[in-house]
């Protein structure tokens, strides 16, 4: 099966030349050239991930990053020209999975998109525990008793991460190679903006966290079941 | 010994008020002023003080003398006329007649000093009467007066003398003398008439002192005036100079206040005029300067999009560069790798916009140096190993966690690493960590080219390159050094560099260990290196054999309280 990819970007080199480069890959791209239409182009094709330029002409990529968050959790990979640190922070803190600096080669773009498409490794144990939370591997789900939990994918990889080695602290490069794929020095920002959406989602109080706790100095880990 | 020391200490103390004086006259234009008026003005006073007392005194002197003679020559007149009308023959009439006569002469004269002697050379006589000399004339008439009075008989002669008082002192006097023709045989008489000057002089004293008062008073309010009109030429002296100081010092808005139309209003006029186009010209500048960063900003920012297409069009050309033929496959490969410089060039360029811009935030967390340092090494080893470069990592202390961004300072590290392997001729290369209570430092060693000290100036410059003509073939973008500075700069540390000609170079990295101390941003001077800048084997080849290569060493015990 063929991985559809969105490109949302107002270069037309570039997104053909991305295009060349994602057929070349076995993958189908669709294009989009602007913000209004990238939210219809993102319902009508149903992509497997998106590939989104922050800036856009009509709308920003921000908040398009946004829109398609808020109603799915297909991964999106932002492109920008800006590693700013405001800029790169809104993208993720909006809910983009990865973002990447152009220019960039090939081979990364490639492998970013692999890494947010892989399946969730198959482990032996079904379900872990991790204080209240329940967290069924093989059936993507996570719930509190009986309510559902709804996850994206990465924030699903990350709890699934931690949760299957309770006992271990991980630290955000640790997390970032098994996480995000990343197997040199990337932007720790990644682990805590999304570490605090995933928090968001399955904490009883955000501020004190219970699910995924903080080791100062170190990194996370995840916390007792009760 | 206790005297001497005592003086030394004295002389001490003095030159330390004449130090003092000397700083208060150099410093003080008000001071200074006022001391030379005062000066000016004392010496004038004096000059004429002395002239007018001087010319008084004599004019006293003179009226008084020419008032004295008139009257001795009346009392002389007066008493010749009684002695020629008189027909004494006898011893008892002329001593009745003589003392009419000294009558006549004290009462026209006004003053009883009176004294009469008989010719010393005339033939003695029973009928004579005697020498008369009044107590307050005793022994002030000179010999030269009566030589004088007795070789010139028909005229009056004078003396200024000096005549007993009675509380003891003597007073200024004048003693008139003349001749007396005595009839009946007596011959001639010497009469001298004494007239003291006491009054003048008291009048003159008095005239003297009155004017020695006035002559202060005028002082003091001469230094009044000056002090006043100084001040009020100083003071707005004073406040343009604080005024500058503070316009020096940054402050843009200070302006003087203008009073009136006077000199002084138009000096703060032209300065406030120019503090207006100071402000104006630099707040172009600032102008200009933000819109040529936002300038180099967006160039950079617009370069990247067909950058990426060129990047991503380049790669996969290159990846299939085998089914091309010789030159069209190294073409691909040129434009490849110079895609990538190009790239690296880019960012480079942006980063250091950012810095020019001033809009560089430090994302800081604990770090541990040491294993920072570690991984950077790690990394670096292939591209070293290549070059014949062995790296090592010494680290006595640092095993701490350092409030740091990470992210920069690895780029400071690989930078200073990738220099050292470039220039290091493949040599040895020493990585050093050491803290200290307030710092931590690292420093790259290589025992490679070096420079001479005037290239290593320079070595921090934008695109600067020691050598023009020396290829680059790691491929540095010549901003790398500049950035790392400005890296270390911003964590508020500092960068140096030590290096001499074939004999390598040092790049010492101190950072404070935490960013802000006491809420304050360290300064560059608030950190004591721990490590040593120059080198202590500096014409080594390369370092002593350790047998511990790459190790990293236990923790000191003064590190267990940073944790």
């Amino acid at each position: 099966m063929t991985s559809r990819v969105l490109v949302v970007d107002d270069d037309t080199a570039l997104a053909e030349m991305i295009g060349i480069v994602l057929r070349t890959e076995g993958f189908d791209p669709v294009f989009c050239g602007d913000g209004p239409s990238a939210l219809a182009a993102f319902r009508e094709t149903r992509p497997d991930l998106v590939l989104l330029d922050l800036m856009l002409p009509g709308m920003d990529g921000i908040e398009v990053c946004a829109r398609i968050r808020a109603e799915s959790g297909t991964p999106i990979i932002m492109l920008t020209a800006k590693s700013d640190t405001a800029d790169v922070v809104k993208g993720l803190e909006s809910g983009a999975d990865d973002y990447m600096v152009k220019p960039f080669n090939p081979k990364e773009l490639v492998a970013r998109i692999r890494t947010r498409l892989r399946p969730t490794p198959e482990s032996s144990v079904e379900t872990y525990a991790v204080g209240d939370l329940t967290i069924d591997a093989a059936g993507h789900e996570v719930r509190r008793g009986d309510e559902r939990i709804s996850l994206t994918p990465l924030e699903f990889d990350l709890l699934l991460t931690l949760a299957s080695k309770p006992q271990q602290v991980f630290t955000r490069e640790m997390l970032l190679e098994q996480v995000w794929g990343y197997h040199y020095k990337a932007d720790t920002r990644l682990v805590n903006v999304h570490v605090q959406r995933l928090r968001a989602k399955v904490e009883h109080d955000p501020d004190n966290p219970r699910i995924v706790m903080t080791v100062r100095g170190v990194g996370y880990r995840a916390g007792a079941t009760t | 010994m206790a005297t001497a020391v005592d003086d030394s200490r004295a002389t001490g103390s003095w030159r330390a008020v004449r130090r003092r004086l000397l700083a208060v006259w150099r410093r003080s234009l008000q001071v200074r002023t006022v001391f030379i008026t005062l000066g000016l003005s004392s010496l004038a006073i004096l000059v004429i003080g002395l002239y007018i007392s001087f010319s008084v005194a004599s004019n006293l002197f003179q009226d008084q003398r020419s008032r004295v003679l008139e009257a001795s020559n009346n009392a002389t007149a007066a008493a010749q006329l009684i002695l020629d009308s008189s027909d004494a023959a006898d011893r008892g009439s002329l001593q009745l007649l003589m003392k009419a006569t000294l009558d006549t002469v004290t009462s026209i004269a006004g003053t009883n000093d009176v004294a009469l002697f008989r010719d010393p050379e005339a033939a003695p006589s029973t009928n004579a009467p005697p020498d008369r000399l009044s107590p307050d004339l005793a022994g002030v008439i000179s010999p030269e007066l009566r030589a004088q009075v007795q070789q010139h008989t028909e005229r009056q002669y004078w003396q200024s003398v000096a005549l007993e008082n009675s509380s003891g002192g003597t007073d200024p006097g004048i003693v008139v003398g003349s001749v007396l023709q005595v009839p009946a045989g007596a011959g001639r008489y010497e009469l001298y008439i004494g007239y003291n000057l006491a009054e003048a002089e008291r009048t003159l004293a008095f005239m003297q002192v009155t004017g020695t008062v006035g002559a202060l008073a005028l002082l003091a309010l001469l230094s009044a005036i000056t002090l006043v009109v100084v001040r009020g030429v100083i003071e707005p002296i004073r406040t343009t100079a604080s005024t500058s100081r503070r316009l020096a010092a940054g402050d843009l808005n200070v302006r003087i206040p203008e009073r009136g139309e006077d000199e002084l209003a138009s000096l703060a006029a032209s300065f406030n005029g120019m503090a207006d186009s100071l402000r104006e010209r630099i707040r172009e500048l600032a102008e200009l300067s933000v819109m040529q960063q936002r300038f180099v900003s967006d160039v950079s920012h617009e370069l990247r999009t067909p950058l990426t297409t060129i990047r991503l069009a380049g790669d996969v050309l290159y990846g299939q560069r085998e089914d091309f033929a010789g030159p069209t496959a190294r073409t691909v490969e040129l434009l490849h790798t110079q895609t990538e410089r190009f790239e690296r060039l880019l960012a480079d360029l942006l980063e250091i916009s950012r810095y020019d811009a001033g809009s560089v935030t430090l994302t800081t967390e604990p770090t541990n140096l040491v294993h920072l340092a570690g991984d950077v090494i790690e990394s670096m080893n292939g591209l070293a190993r290549e070059r014949g470069s062995e790296l090592r990592l010494e680290a006595p202390g640092g095993h701490l966690d350092a409030e740091v961004d990470p992210r920069r300072i690895r780029r400071i590290v690989t930078n200073l690493l990738g220099n050292a392997i470039e220039h290091g001729e493949g040599r040895p290369i020493v990585v050093a960590v050491d803290s200290n209570a307030t710092a931590i430092a690292l420093s790259v060693r290589d025992y490679g080219l070096g420079m001479s000290p005037e290239a290593a100036e320079r070595v921090f410059d934008r695109f600067w390159r020691a050598d023009p003509s020396r290829v680059r073939t790691i491929g540095g973008t010549g901003l790398g050094l500049a950035i790392s500075l400005e890296d270390a700069v911003a964590h508020g540390g500092r960068l140096d560099v030590w290096s001499r000609p074939e004999q390598g170079s040092v790049f010492r990295l101190t950072l404070p260990r935490s960013t802000h101390v006491g809420g304050e941003p360290a300064g560059p001077g608030a950190v004591v290196p721990p490590l040593p800048l120059e080198p202590d084997d500096p014409g080594a080849a390369g370092p002593p054999p350790t047998a511990s290569v790459g190790a990293i060493l236990p923790d000191d015990d003064r590190e267990v309280h940073d944790a």
